[in-house]
């Protein structure tokens, strides 16, 4: 539990009004009064959770998802040495993602991954022009049951539905659920290539995976 | 007098587009075709060769339109230069042949290259003419910072370089155009640039303009709205030069995708309608490249005067809706996605045209294309299906 309710509101009003020059002393601050690390890294969850509904009600856009992103990741960073493996985590568990061969766009893809890491997934960024073997090795070594893969552009296509044969290939499709998202997307592509879902945006993303994982 | 395209058209393609900007009804349902990128597909051309040379281009382009035509919009995009390609899309792109496969598609790398000062180096600029250049100076300082052809360039020689790219774009254009008219067709733009609001997000990048949007709202509207008159200046005088009275901007950023309705109507709308209003003046008409979902945008877009404006839509709006919304107060345009057109049927896209045929088209005011640029790799036969709905179920 948080234990120093006013620290916590302050925290949590930094948090909201996305004052990231300031949330390290308000994290710092409420470290100090007393809050375990695991404490501090639900308060934060919980604050993203916050973000996705007021994202889902139409209440915040993408620059409050960018900023959230951007905390969560400045003050996860600091607490994250302080916790040891599984220690008051949650797992969702583990989620591949990347950009295939061809595109070399970055953006929702990483915001996705930022929203993943604090909904309790374990991410394995591949970044981008990432070859059909790349994901299907990182598959393999990590055990993932969740593969994404991000697009711009419409040559990415082929690698995309390639992605999705290697899985069957490998004997891994019943294992691993696939989700696509990106501009040049559709749900009609998803159908087409096999991919389990697909979405535009990064909350709805991460309510597939989340369903995916059975929460 | 230019030929008629189909043998039931009552009208040329330049009636029939001047009646949809009024949002009224032609004799049928026009199409436009952004087939840049996929042209040298089609013909087998390696695109870094299509992308190097006007020449070859001219060519490629006239097959595709031989192959799969008529359409009634010529849509001209190609740069005549890397560089002019960037000094109008403020973005740092990758060419194949040059730093990407040959064979590749163009692609932009998010980089940041404005910083915050420079919202204050545009707002405190006091200089003799700001008022009408000051969109082309601010261009000019961000591309040596980012362009891949310009690195190290002096603001002289970079300026120079510039306009000798832009004058040999419009000698290029005028002599291109000239074989699409001929062949019946209307030119759809005779200048084209990115929105200062949309550039000062892709030059900032997604995360700082979020940052800014939070810190420094007051100043990305100011300095956005300090650009408005320079871009308003520069459209007109090239669209004039050009003999195309329609100026294309591009709204990538501008979108519910990435800003709320408030940002948007508080920062973006305001140099929006100054640009807009501008063009409206000059008898030029602005076409709204408008990337993402648009629809809560819509409402605030009804303040620009009516029945003057294209609202160019990729298909991340609900067309439909903004149908509803919109359709009488602005020509809408679109938006065959880019899914369909590769990996869709013909039927898919048959029945997908026919609908918007339909329903957006109902009334008129409505341009039948795909949904932003059509991709490399579409089906040809996708593309043909698309030109001929308007054939077979455009005519009221």
């Amino acid at each position: 539990m948080v234990n120093d309710k006013d620290a916590f509101d302050s925290f949590q009003e930094k948090f909201f009004s996305f004052h990231l020059d300031t949330i390290t002393k308000e994290a710092e601050r409420l470290l100090d009064s007393g809050c375990s690390p695991q404490d501090f890294l639900r308060a934060c969850q919980q604050c993203m959770e916050e973000v996705g509904k007021k994202f889902e009600a139409g209440d915040y856009y993408l620059p409050e998802l960018v900023m959230a992103g951007e905390i969560f990741k400045q003050v996860s960073s600091m607490i994250r040495p302080l916790l040891k493996f599984g220690d008051g985590q949650r797992n969702m568990g583990t989620i591949v993602v990347g950009t295939p061969k061809g595109d070399i766009h970055a953006l929702g893809k990483d915001i996705f991954c930022i929203l993943a890491e604090a909904a309790g997934f374990t991410v394995h960024n591949l970044g981008e022009d990432v070859p059909p073997d790349g994901f299907i090795d990182k598959v393999k070594t990590t055990g993932a049951t969740i593969l994404g893969m991000s697009a711009l552009i419409t040559t990415a296509y082929p690698y995309m539905a390639q992605v999705i044969e290697l899985l069957k290939e490998n004997g891994l499709r019943e294992g691993v659920k696939v989700i696509i998202g990106g501009g040049a997307t559709s749900k009609d592509l998803a159908e087409k290539i096999g991919a389990d879902a697909q979405t535009w945006d990064g909350y709805e993303g991460i309510r597939i995976i989340q369903s995916f994982a059975g929460a | 007098m230019k030929k008629k395209l189909y043998d039931k058209d009552l009208m040329t393609a330049d009636e029939r587009l001047d009646k949809v900007i009024r949002c009224e009804k032609p004799d049928r349902v026009p199409v436009s075709m952004m087939i840049y990128y996929y042209a040298p597909y089609h013909t087998g051309t390696s695109m870094g060769e299509y992308l190097r040379s006007p020449e070859i281009y001219k060519q490629v382009m006239h097959r595709v339109y031989n192959d799969l035509g008529p359409w009634d919009i010529y849509y001209n995009i190609n740069p005549y230069s890397r560089l002019v390609y960037t000094f109008v899309m403020m973005m740092r792109s990758l060419w194949p042949g040059v730093d990407l496969p040959l064979d590749d598609v163009v692609q932009t790398e998010e980089i940041e290259y404005m910083k915050t000062e420079d919202y204050d180096k545009i707002l405190n600029d006091t200089s003799w003419g700001a008022k009408y250049w000051g969109d082309f100076t601010f261009r000019l300082k961000m591309l040596s910072r980012f362009s891949l052809d310009v690195e190290g360039y002096s603001l002289p020689r970079l300026s120079l370089k510039v306009l000798t790219g832009l004058l040999s774009q419009t000698v290029f254009w005028r002599s291109d155009f000239k074989w699409w008219e001929k062949q019946g067709l209307v030119v759809q733009i005779g200048y084209q640039a990115e929105m200062p609001f949309d550039t000062f997000s892709q030059g900032r990048n997604v995360i700082n303009f979020s940052k800014d949007l939070f810190n420094i709202p007051d100043k990305i509207g100011r300095a956005a709205t300090k650009l408005a008159d320079g871009y308003a200046t520069a459209s007109i005088l090239t669209a004039k030069l050009m003999g195309v009275p329609r100026v294309q901007l591009y709204l990538h950023r501008t979108s519910n995708s990435f800003i709320s309705p408030r940002h948007f109507e508080n920062l973006a709308f305001p140099s929006m309608e100054i640009i807009i209003n501008r063009l409206i003046d000059a008898g030029i008409t602005p076409i709204l490249h408008c990337d993402g979902d648009w629809l809560k945008n819509l409402k605030i877009m009804r303040r620009l005067p009516a029945k003057k404006c294209i609202l160019q839509l990729d298909g991340m709006t609900d067309i439909f809706r903004a149908k509803e919304e919109i359709g009488d107060h602005m020509c809408i345009f679109g938006d065959v996605s880019a899914s369909r057109l590769v990996m869709g049927s013909t039927q898919e896209v048959d029945e997908y045209c026919h609908r918007l045929i339909e329903e957006v088209g109902k009334g008129g005011g409505f341009i039948l294309a795909g949904g932003c640029e059509i991709p490399a790799n579409s089906r040809p036969e996708n593309l043909k299906t698309l030109i001929n709905s308007v054939y077979k179920y455009g005519y009221y």
